[in-house]
């Protein structure tokens, strides 16, 4: 593996706690000593953060098709009636 | 292609997995937020992000249930109800496994920017990273659901993905000025 995704291979064991403690303690010195890799670590904490915006939004999307799909299609009739009655004015 | 059918059988489980959600747990949401006062709409809201809340839970810790799923639903709507009329939140008495899930606010213009061109131009790396860090699957089925040879090269392809999005996600901080500030 080329050295940029080793980089990011030990970053992700830091951040995502798989490293043993010793390995912690190696890193967290390296972070000191590189500025770079300190700077790596901090947009590789933003790309796991839109990971899981991504994630979540293509769930939801997920999600709203199942509730398209109980709200209008006539096989879930009872369940939609059941449900619209309780916001009846 | 097989891969794809594959792919497609996981998004079936989840479609069937929320159907039944749906039909065990909406009915219940929906009269508690009807009985405080909220609209068919806000009762939809909540319900579709305590599912979320609710799979992040299943797929994070394997948890495993004390109280049937509409009852844990209906937990879960109720502090998300709470968390939205604040000044309720004290009368909510919350399981322990509750505390700290909270869902995200809705992204920012910049963020959402970012999240369709991810969307459209690197969906195939967005699933696998979606794959592996949001739906916790192991890498030996990640490996097969996205044809790889070996465990190995797929967690090398993992890393060129985090890689592109990592330099995608800096490149484009510049210009979108107010993303993740």
């Amino acid at each position: 593996m080329r050295t940029s995704l080793h980089n990011i291979q030990q970053i992700e064991d830091y951040l995502l706690k798989y490293a043993g403690e010793a390995d912690q303690c190696l890193f967290e010195a390296r972070l000191l000593l590189q500025p770079t890799l300190h700077d790596q670590l901090l947009w590789q904490q933003k790309t796991y953060a839109i990971i899981r915006q991504y994630s979540r939004r293509q769930l939801k999307a997920e999600i709203e098709s199942v509730h398209q799909h109980l709200f209008n299609e006539t096989e879930h009739i009872t369940f939609r009636r059941k449900i619209m009655a309780l916001f009846r004015q | 292609m097989m891969q794809e059918l594959i792919t497609e059988d996981r998004a079936a489980d989840r479609k069937m997995l929320f159907m039944h959600l749906y039909q065990q747990a909406f009915p219940l949401v929906a009269k508690y937020v009807r009985d405080k006062g909220g609209s068919f709409e806000e009762a939809k809201d909540i319900f579709q992000d305590a599912l979320v809340i609710y799979y992040e839970k299943l797929v994070t810790s394997n948890v495993e249930l004390t109280y049937s799923e509409r009852s844990y639903l209906l937990g879960i709507a109720k502090h998300l109800w709470a968390k939205k009329n604040k000044e309720h939140y004290n009368h909510i008495t919350l399981d322990d496994s509750l505390t700290g899930i909270a869902m995200e606010e809705p992204g920012t213009t910049a963020s959402d920017k970012l999240l369709n061109l991810l969307h459209h131009s690197g969906q195939r790396c967005m699933e696998l990273l979606r794959a592996f860090y949001y739906d916790k699957l192991p890498m030996t089925k990640i490996s097969k659901l996205f044809g790889f040879s070996s465990e190995r090269s797929a967690t090398v392809q993992k890393y060129k993905c985090l890689e592109k999005v990592r330099d995608l996600v800096k490149e484009k901080s510049l210009s979108y000025e107010d993303f993740l500030a």
